[in-house]
């Protein structure tokens, strides 16, 4: 599971008002280089949570000091950019589970796919 | 430019309810003319370069045009058939000749580019770093000789051998592909036809007939209405996709369906009930800078998903999730467009009952579909129904929406969204009157057919205003 996907997910169970963002706990992370596509990470980043992004990424301990809010002229900063592709695309977390910061609920991340299946109940 | 800068006039073949789509690629992409269509085939004219062609995505396979003719009517009696044959199918041998000339080229185009494309990958695998692909074509020697191994005895001496503009060139080895339907084909069987022609084109153009492993396959296709005559150009379909190693949907389907929506960069693309990700891979090849998300509830799935965006080179925009699409993992209002494939419960077992379910699926789509977002569904006729009458009483009567809604078998599926126990008919009903419909095209999928609705979400009562109507740029019916 990519940052990026983690970015939009969101706890479902039902009653959970704020299930926003997931906690990781990640027993298994991975860096994948992808190519790096400028033009691709700056248009993404206003549609991005930023702050949960942030979260995540210090979690996991791949912060590369990012600051708390997306530096201005981003679009031509290539460096900056680089670094955000880097959390955003490159960190993968394979093995672990992510938990709903309101009900307690985990999704486990098994081979990199997180499952949001929930049980009759919950849905 | 193709071949020897002239345009080139090709036919396609194309699944039911393809041809509206194939039109509309071919003159968008390659900004093709004279394209006509019949049933299943369409025709015309471009001088893009061949490679162009190939990428056609609507398409089954791709033909080189030799002729186009009014029906003909064929006698009974063997012998005067043959005669007629000669007259209206071979008719002209230079038509043939020129026909083999242009085959011939593209030919060479073909391997031209296959050779590039073999070094570009060996480029690539080498040296990643290096960017810019050179023009390495001149460098690599095609092979122009396109004879059989026989191919070099000469043609037996011919009465229109050099009389034309056509360059002198080796007879191939051919073969006739004759399928006819019709008044032609209740008395003549397509075998028989298909060998009275080929003896005719072995009479009148020397070149020699083979059923095993002919240099030239000429298919010629009879009808009442037509006559048309034309000679693949690859092997593999085009529907064939190099880059899909497990298949789902018919991707040519799948590839209407992501013509019909207004990609644009940065977009989240939301397949909620993926399988192994057709729909998506489909959509990646047209929008380079989109973000894709498929989410299906198999785990056995979503393997073989993460297979083909591996394949296909996708990794890094095409993300999956294992997840119903009865209950979305998004925020609401998030996605700019849902695209989806609803099993019709034939090919794919299905454990839910998608009559009953149907309601609250489109409920959660329209959920997380962000304003002037875009709904693209395919759906067996049933469920097509079915769709029109939730979507059309919602839009009208809310009144005939309650007793349609209350037939609903499983009516606990009220108050089961995100917005939890409030969750009432009243949002519900709003909820999907912000669906409008846009158009509707219908699709053979082989064994069935399949209706593809698109719809735009617009702004609910709420807060109604003009200038919704931001993607009206999709495909017209007509």
């Amino acid at each position: 599971m990519k940052l990026l996907t983690h970015n939009m997910l969101t706890s479902h169970v039902k009653g959970v008002t704020k299930g926003y963002p997931l906690l990781i706990k990640a027993t298994e992370v991975k860096v994948n280089e992808v190519e790096f596509q400028p033009q691709f990470v700056s248009r993404m980043i206003p549609k991005l949570e930023w702050s949960a992004l942030i979260q995540a990424a210090e979690g996991l301990g791949y912060l590369q000091d990012l600051p708390n809010a997306p530096i201005s002229n981003y679009e031509n900063n290539e460096e900056f950019l680089r670094k955000v592709h880097r959390v955003l695309l490159e960190v993968e977390v394979i093995e672990g589970c992510l938990q709903c910061p309101e009900s307690g609920r985990q999704f486990p991340i098994s081979k990199g796919v997180p499952n949001m299946l929930l049980n009759e109940d919950e849905s | 430019m193709s071949a020897d800068g002239r345009c080139v006039r090709y036919y396609c073949t194309a699944g039911g309810g393809m041809h509206t789509f194939l039109a509309h690629e071919l003159k968008r992409k390659l900004r093709a003319t004279e394209v006509e269509h019949i049933p299943g085939r369409v025709f015309f004219r471009c001088s893009s370069d061949l490679q162009e062609v190939m990428q056609l995505k609507s398409a089954e396979r791709l033909f080189l045009l030799l002729s186009r003719a009014p029906p003909i009517s064929l006698p009974k009696n063997p012998a005067k058939a043959s005669h007629v044959i000669q007259q209206s199918i071979v008719g002209d041998p230079d038509n043939w000749r020129h026909a083999l000339f242009t085959w011939n080229l593209l030919q060479v185009e073909i391997r031209h580019a296959q050779a590039r494309s073999l070094k570009r990958k060996r480029d690539v695998e080498e040296d990643k770093g290096e960017g810019g692909v050179s023009c390495a074509a001149g460098s690599e020697r095609a092979h122009t000789h396109l004879g059989t191994p026989e191919g070099t005895h000469d043609a037996p001496a011919h009465r229109h051998q050099g009389g034309g503009n056509v360059p002198a060139q080796a007879a191939p080895t051919f073969r006739i592909s004759c399928r006819c339907s019709g008044a032609v084909a209740r008395h003549y069987s397509s075998q028989n036809l298909s060998r009275i022609i080929g003896v005719a084109v072995a009479r009148e153009l020397g070149w020699k007939p083979d059923l095993r492993e002919p240099t030239l396959e000429v298919h010629v296709y009879l009808s009442d209405d037509h006559s048309v005559i034309g000679i693949p150009l690859i092997r593999h379909p085009l529907a064939s996709r190099r880059y899909m190693k497990h298949t789902g949907l018919r991707s040519t389907v799948a590839w209407a369906m992501t013509s019909l929506c207004p990609m644009k960069e940065a977009s989240v693309i939301l397949d909620p009930m993926c399988g192994v990700g057709t729909i998506l891979l489909e959509a990646a090849q047209e929008c380079a800078h989109a973000v894709f998300i498929g989410m299906d509830t198999e785990e056995g799935q979503l393997q073989k998903a993460v297979e083909n965006v591996d394949t296909a080179g996708q990794k890094s925009r095409i993300l999956l999730v294992q997840s119903s699409c009865m209950a979305i993992p998004l925020p609401t209002a998030s996605v700019d467009v849902v695209l989806c494939d609803v099993p019709f419960g034939r090919k794919f077992s299905c454990s839910v009952d998608m009559p009953a379910a149907l309601p609250r699926i489109l409920a959660e789509m329209e959920r997380v579909l962000c304003e002037g977002g875009c709904l693209i569904i395919l759906l067996s006729l049933q469920l097509s129904a079915q769709m029109k009458k939730l979507v059309n009483s919602n839009a009208l009567t809310p009144q005939s929406q309650m007793t349609e809604l209350d037939k609903d078998p499983q009516g606990k599926s009220r108050g089961l969204g995100m917005q939890g126990p409030e969750h009432s008919w009243g949002t519900d009903e709003l909820a999907l009157s912000s669906l409008q419909l846009q158009n509707i095209h219908r699709v053979s999928l082989g064994s069935s057919d399949g209706i593809i609705h698109t719809y735009t979400k617009i702004q609910t009562l709420k807060h109604t205003h003009a200038n919704t109507h931001t993607h009206d740029e999709t495909m017209s019916t007509s």
